[in-house]
């Protein structure tokens, strides 16, 4: 009789089959381990798409060419990419797709109706083709609005509480253009209307949405992903990850190995996860017929237990993620990541840094829970990763001001620093510090975590610009 | 290369060769002709038949899986996962299992070319086969080893 029970994890199986094959039982072993043990999957394939060719002077005719064009170029998507991971034997978490920011396309709104039409219509695309979500309900405003991008932008919070698979998200600022204060301050009055719009539901609304400083145009994760405009018709994306792997690693490494080890080890791990992912695109690209565009290296967590990038920096040595010595420690991580993944692939692009979402990264929730990880540190970090705060749930109480003076100051470090930062932030409608919010699936739980208590009001109601700094001018 | 030595090497030798000589004879071996195979391969020109010869490597590595097999040793498992394969169309290229403290370990590498199952409903066989064994089968394609593992 066989006892399942018994059946032991490959981690303790002995090295014992001196394979001559063409790869060695290590190499074997730590492939099987990584892929199923160790939740080493590609977290998304996102077909990016261009929408502009939908444009017309009539909403509802941009809305159905939208609806009919992501249709028919995405109608494979799901299945073709679900037939590849069978047959690799790796995990294909999400398949999703990317559009071209819609309030390019939506020259023709008149009204804030207008754009939920078209809002509506690219959402319902989205499940009829079974992706679990679609990003670009965007628009791009470092600079100004246009007149459209005025109606565009008030309609987002009803757009993403009346669709369920619509991601948006802002552009509002850049290190050419400086900081749009008009736009932030917008954004964080758009944040608490579309948290109170979704009250029942934790204001889950804001889970799609994201603010950014020099965004970029091929991001394939979601909320922030949008097919830029100088990106082709059609092109396959990938973003990989696998922070259990890079955990499980670093916790093997014996605990005295001096940092540049540590490097070397992520650095390694790093190579392999990008070749496999870029295995898989380049598959995907084959069979749709698309070209392939990039791989993102960023490491993104899942609320897994061992799935977490809170758990890596913790393996370096330290108690709780968010205490002194963090950011070092991310800092290493995320570089190592890069040159590995560098070295893999010459197509890497998209965010690729690590990214810190509270919510859907175990480790995280519990260091916040304990106090170890404030929102001042998850700032600190940004500056050595790509998106700062992130899933970070707040205090309902917390006023549109202080939201957007979070903002404003990633984004400053975004624009100084010449990087990429965002903020994905939710104001839980009626919930306190120290109070849970559930959200469920990837989107996780998170606990509400405490903001500066002093006001911000008079800086944000200035508004204007906040000028492009001095090495902007580089030409 | 690693493994067309070792099958020479078994070949003259007889398969009740003892494993750990011919391994240390098949380093020998590769050690020694290692730093032509490397101008050969990865050296400025290139002849066209070694080109042809990694392309048709290359494209053969997308029709091969690899066969994981680990759990708790008892009779029947190779005859189960093969059964499988054979059932299925798929050839087996080479095999390779183990037994240590009662710890069964196998790795199989098939040819799916003329396979006559879906990957999805191979994997599926596998997994309720597995089940049925008390064992672990994991079948991934071999391009997945050659990414992660082959520069």
């Amino acid at each position: 009789m066989v006892n399942r029970k018994s059946v032991s994890p490959i981690h303790h199986l002995p090295f014992t089959i001196h394979l001559l094959m063409e790869y060695s039982q290590a190499e074997i072993l730590q492939t099987v381990r990584m892929t199923e043990m160790e939740h080493l999957d590609i977290r998304t394939v996102t077909l990016g798409l261009s929408l502009r060719d939908c444009a017309s002077d009539s909403i509802e005719r941009t809305a159905e060419r939208a609806r009919e064009k992501i249709e028919r170029v995405a109608g494979r998507l799901v299945s073709t990419v679900n037939e590849i991971g069978d047959e690799v034997g790796i995990s294909i978490a999400n398949k999703r797709i990317s559009i071209t920011p819609a309030a390019l396309i939506a020259g023709g709104a008149q009204s804030v109706t207008d754009c939920l039409t078209l809002a509506r219509a690219i959402d319902e695309a989205a499940r009829n083709v079974g992706v679990d979500f679609i990003g670009g309900y965007s628009a791009l405003v470092h600079k100004g609005f246009t007149s459209v991008e005025n109606i565009f932008v008030d309609s987002i919070p009803e757009a993403l509480a009346s669709t369920e698979r619509l991601c948006s998200s802002l552009n509002v600022a850049t290190t050419r253009a400086g900081i749009n204060m008009d736009a932030v301050r917008r954004t964080g009055e758009m944040i608490k209307e579309a948290a109170e719009r979704t009250s029942e539901r934790g204001g889950v609304a804001c889970a799609r949405f994201v603010c950014f400083a020099n965004a970029v145009e091929d991001n394939p994760f979601m909320a922030g992903a949008f097919h830029g405009i100088g990106e082709p018709e059609a092109v396959i994306n990938v973003g990989v990850s696998g922070p259990g792997v890079v955990r499980h690693a670093v916790e093997q490494a014996p605990r005295d190995a001096p940092l540049d080890e540590i490097a070397e080890i992520i650095k390694k791990l790093s190579f392999k996860l990008s070749r496999a992912g870029e295995l898989i695109g380049r598959e995907a690209a084959r069979r749709l017929g698309l070209p392939f565009g990039i791989i993102d290296l960023s490491l993104a967590p899942t609320p897994v237990i061992g799935d977490s990038v809170a758990n890596i920096i913790e393996a370096m040595g330290f108690e709780r993620a968010g205490t002194h010595g963090t950011t070092a420690a991310l800092a290493l991580l995320t570089d190592a990541v890069k040159k590995g993944g560098a070295m893999a692939s010459g197509s890497v692009g998209g965010m690729s840094g690590a990214f810190i979402p509270v919510s859907e990264d175990a480790g995280m929730i519990e260091a916040a829970q304990l106090g170890a990880l404030s929102l001042d540190k998850l700032e600190a970090w940004t500056s050595v990763c790509s998106v700062g705060i992130d899933m970070v749930a707040v205090p309902g109480s917390t006023s549109a001001e202080t939201i957007a003076a979070i903002i404003a100051d990633e984004m400053a470090v975004g624009v100084m620093n010449q990087k990429t930062t965002a903020v994905r932030i939710i104001p839980v409608p009626g919930r306190e510090v120290g109070e849970m919010v559930e959200y469920g699936g990837l989107l996780g739980s998170a606990p509400i975590m405490a903001v500066n208590r002093f006001g911000s009001a008079d800086f944000i109601r200035r508004g204007g610009r906040i000028p492009a700094p001095i090495h902007s001018l580089r030409n | 290369m690693i493994y067309r030595i070792t099958r020479a090497v078994y070949g003259r030798l007889g398969a009740e060769a003892d494993e750990r000589t011919v391994e240390q004879l098949v380093t020998d071996v590769y050690r020694a002709i290692e730093p032509v195979v490397e101008n050969g391969g990865a050296g400025g020109e290139r002849s066209p038949a070694s080109a042809r010869e990694r392309e048709a490597r290359d494209a053969g590595s997308a029709s091969r899986l690899i066969v994981s097999v680990f759990g708790v040793d008892h009779p029947g498992i190779v005859a189960g996962v093969s059964q499988i394969l054979a059932d299925a169309g798929c050839s087996i290229i080479d095999i390779n299992q183990t037994v240590v403290q009662g710890k069964f370990a196998m790795v199989i590498i098939a040819d799916m070319t003329r396979a006559r199952e879906s990957a999805s409903a191979l994997k599926e066989r596998f997994r309720t086969e597995g089940e049925r064994l008390g064992v672990r089968i994991y079948a991934q394609r071999e391009d997945l080893f050659n990414a992660m593992h082959r520069i």
